[in-house]
């Protein structure tokens, strides 16, 4: 197995100590460690972090709470409490399940809300071992799934150039429940967090940390679902995977693993908005969820597209 | 002719190995490769795990362990007080192989957190060892499947019944994972428990027998 190259490790006690080592510079926090770790191993981050901020040994940062017509999440609760939670399953179904089908148990177990939404990128060409593609979110020139080998890339384009699509299953769930994520300088709504940085996904400042995610309680009336299409079940990245709160003339559907950001088919929400739902309604929004998508030179992750409209079509229909 | 063929066999047997048997011959490659090579080879195939109480020290570790920067984190063991001196980049599995000398934590994905044979059960959650920083485990209980053996749980003797295995190399993070299961949901269905190992891989392909020896192993627990 490969070891880590040397770093060395602090406990953070409360975010701003967090926040101080993280403005030093060339350092990286740990949360549930499942995504870093990872990426330390296999040396893929331009910049090999010389320290690494602990923050499980921040209290209090992990919770399930209802308080204010609001579910609050501690951004250290790990994915599988946020799972097994009665409140969340209740009445936050998208997000329990989201969470539920995240990665492996182990992993779940181990991995944190915060992280989850926060994670890198799976693009095999960004995460090639040693940092062997200098790929556009490493600072190069150029996004080598373009020409090479993407058959699970975006299927609406690139952002800045970047075609990788993000990997998160709690992300579109999120979008979809209309959340805020909460760091340590602002309130950020869920739809704009993410974005193409050099190499992250998220929009948060250097020295800046999600502490909670503010999910508003949906009215009376109103379903939400989560489906996930992923090549084994039990523990895969997805390849599509869509959440919907649909119900009293709301209608929000986003998918994720399609885009680089979590994307909202916007025409397909209208399609749906305050209409009935069935089998015939569902498709006829599927099919436009997915009228801007286009394959990539060589056609290779077209099967995305049938994907991402059956995923549209039966997450509208859990709804029901 | 049948004494033809007989002798031929036994010239083959002088040509190749001379009178030493199977094992024999295996001792003595076994030693040749121990002289030139590393002494962990050895160590881990013959050290006996360490003792509970006793003090891990560094000078002891192998080189590409030894530096000045260190963390002393004090943990539990499959019910034993360890104390160690830790860098930041070792894993707990390598804690536990290397120092503890508990090798039921496997190696197989090369730390990707994909195959679930590194499981290790701490406080009470089934985690991979090989994506757990050493250093982050000061204060935790941890166990392991030479833990879970000892304490003669139920699962063990469900597993030999059921045949849940093969080659061996997946079971004890499979029986870790199983037994937290276990622990949490003393009667799970067989939904749970698919759901619960659906992390650990095994390449020989046991999934069928997985479930029954855990709801068989929860079963006696319930009568018992």
């Amino acid at each position: 197995m490969k070891t880590w190259k040397k770093f060395a490790h602090v406990n953070a006690r409360t975010i701003e100590d967090a926040a101080a080592v993280l403005r030093e510079g060339n350092a990286s926090i740990i949360a549930g460690g499942t995504d870093i770790l990872g990426a330390m191993r296999f040396e893929i981050l331009p910049e090999y972090p010389g320290v690494l901020v602990n923050l499980k040994s921040i209290p209090g940062l992990d919770y399930i709470k209802e308080e204010g017509g609001m579910l609050k999440i501690g951004a250290l609760t790990r994915l599988e409490d946020i799972a097994k939670s009665d409140i969340v399953r209740k009445k936050y179904t998208a997000l329990a399940e989201a969470a539920h089908r995240t990665a492996s148990p182990h992993i779940r177990e181990m991995g944190t809300i915060g992280g989850n939404i926060c994670q890198l990128t799976r693009c095999w060409y960004f995460r090639n071992p040693d940092n062997r593609f200098n790929c556009l979110r490493k600072g190069g020139r150029k996004c080598y799934a373009i020409t090479g080998e993407n058959r699970y890339h975006s299927i609406f384009g690139a952002v800045k150039g970047c075609m990788a699509v993000n990997p998160s299953d709690t992300a579109p769930a999120l979008v979809a429940l209309n959340a805020k994520i909460k760091t340590n300088k602002r309130l950020i709504e869920a739809e704009k967090f993410w974005d193409m940085v050099k190499p992250g996904s998220t929009v948060l400042e250097p020295d800046e940390l999600v502490t909670e995610i503010q999910v508003p309680l949906p009215a009376k009336g109103v379903k939400s679902s989560f489906i996930k299409f992923a090549i084994r079940s039990s523990i895969d990245f997805p390849v599509v995977n869509c959440a919907s709160m649909i119900g009293k003339g709301e209608a929000r559907i986003c998918l994720n693993a399609v885009h680089n950001r979590p994307y909202r088919p916007e025409n397909a929400e209208e399609l749906i908005r305050g209409k009935s739902i069935n089998e015939k309604s569902a498709d006829v929004a599927g099919a436009a969820a997915v009228t801007k998508a286009r394959a990539l030179p060589g056609d290779r992750n077209k099967w995305k597209i049938q994907i991402a409209r059956t995923m549209v079509k039966r997450s509208i229909l859990a709804c029901a | 002719m049948p004494e033809k063929k007989e002798n031929k066999a036994e010239e083959k047997k002088k040509k190749g190995f001379g009178n030493l048997s199977r094992r024999e011959f295996l001792k003595d490659a076994g030693l040749v490769i121990g002289g030139t090579t590393v002494g962990s080879i050895a160590f881990a195939a013959e050290a006996e795990p360490r003792e509970p109480g006793t003090e891990g020290s560094i000078e002891n570790a192998p080189d590409r362990m030894q530096s000045q920067e260190t963390d002393r984190i004090e943990l539990t063991v499959n019910g034993g007080k360890y104390s160690f001196r830790v860098e930041p980049n070792w894993s707990l599995r390598q804690l536990l192989r290397d120092e503890i000398g508990l090798t039921s934590p496997k190696d197989w994905c090369g730390g990707l957190g994909a195959c679930g044979s590194c499981t290790v059960i701490m406080n009470g959650r089934p985690v991979l060892s090989c994506l757990t920083l050493a250093v982050e485990c000061d204060g935790a209980v941890i166990e392991t499947a030479e833990g879970i053996a000892k304490t003669k749980h139920p699962i063990i003797d469900a597993y030999i019944k059921w045949n849940a295995f093969q080659c061996g190399y997946c079971t004890p993070g499979f029986v870790t994972s199983a037994k937290a299961l276990l622990d949490r949901n003393p009667s799970p269905t067989e939904a749970d428990v698919r759901d619960a190992l659906g992390g650990n891989l095994c390449r020989c392909g046991t999934y069928q027998q997985h479930p029954k020896a855990v709801l068989e192993a929860a079963d006696i627990m319930k009568r018992s």
